[in-house]
């Protein structure tokens, strides 16, 4: 079985793990085409690429960073350390009261 | 005075699995403990120094999460390092384990009481618990008991991580698979004796404990009481 490092837990079985998606910016307040492109379509890329990765015995999403060539788990971290500050998902004032 | 598990509405799990071992029960935290398994207590103690299994779920159990927990729990006067996976014992005789950064588990001792649970939950309210707030279990989660020199060779037949009492040190916690359930893993020692806590989802208690039952047969291990395991945390 391949093994993965959890941050919080340390090396568990790939099979706890859930795959999350590409790590990519938030298309905040974009078009329709921008929120299609974000929630449906993937980079696909061959080579590193960073991930979010999910432990589901403790509910804990972070970030892999993995070649999809050689299938290497390169590093796996918090999630802190990319997202330093609080992300606001407050309503635009025009939205307000329908 | 013997009572019967269905004479409380909160029941264990496995309680028709204990009442088919010929179990006496006991009230214990307003629910019947399976005080023995159908032996005498010093037959079952002994069982427990070599592998036995014991239901716990009705013991108390609880915790608290949110990003403001450590420092909401230090303002209440509870003391709880920093590393996460470990369990610290408590004066009161709980067992608090740290989960994640922002997340404790709560377990009382044996008598199914624990003074820190309560003081906790009776000062904690959404005001003052802002950024902390209550995880019950009592329910939600069965607790199981493993005790003995082959609980951690039994433990490699259901589970990724290497259990063995040589590498998985006292109070250490693992939360991982087990028998392809999530569960959480703590190793707490009952005096000289390897013992380890179980907690999976209740909804499939029976399931974990049949597995449980099989695992631990190639070890000639047993249901014990909760009796047993109290006896060996007096030495």
């Amino acid at each position: 079985m391949k093994i993965m490092v959890c941050p919080l837990n340390g090396p568990r079985n790939i099979s706890e793990f859930i795959y999350g998606g590409e790590v990519k910016a938030h298309p905040d307040r974009g078009s329709d085409a921008e929120w299609a492109d974000y929630v449906f379509f993937e980079e696909n890329a061959a080579g590193v690429v960073r991930e979010w990765w999910y432990h589901a015995p403790t509910a804990y999403w972070f970030i892999a960073e993995r070649n999809t060539v050689t299938e290497e788990i390169i590093r796996t971290y918090d999630a802190k350390e990319l997202f330093k500050e609080r992300v606001d998902f407050a309503p635009p004032p025009e939205r307000g009261d329908g | 005075m013997a009572v019967a598990p269905t004479d409380f509405r909160r029941r264990s799990p496995v309680y028709r699995e204990l009442e088919a071992l010929g179990a006496e029960f006991a009230e214990v935290n307003g629910s019947a403990a399976a005080i023995s398994c159908g032996r005498e207590v010093a037959a079952e103690t002994e069982q427990a120094r070599t592998l036995g299994l014991c239901d716990l779920s009705a013991l108390r159990r609880g915790g608290f999460k949110g990003w403001r927990t450590s420092e909401w729990l230090r303002e209440e006067g509870v003391e709880v390092d920093d590393e996460s996976n470990r369990a610290y014992p408590q004066t009161d005789g709980s067992l608090i384990a740290r989960l994640s950064p922002g997340e404790v588990l709560i377990l009382g001792d044996l008598s199914g009481a624990s003074a820190i649970l309560e003081k906790l939950m009776a000062a904690w309210n959404m005001a003052a618990g802002e950024g902390t707030y209550p995880v019950p279990r009592a329910d939600t989660n069965c607790c199981f008991g493993v005790t003995g020199r082959f609980a951690g060779a039994m433990f490699a037949k259901l589970c990724g991580v290497d259990l063995r009492p040589e590498k998985f040190a006292n109070r250490l916690v693992a939360q991982t698979s087990i028998a392809r359930l999530n569960g959480i893993v703590i190793r707490a020692d009952l005096g000289e004796t390897l013992s380890y806590t179980l907690l999976t989802d209740s909804a499939s208690a029976s399931y974990m404990w049949g597995c449980l039952i099989d695992a631990a047969d190639e070890f000639a291990g047993a249901p014990v009481g909760l009796d047993a395991l109290r006896k060996l945390a007096e030495r």
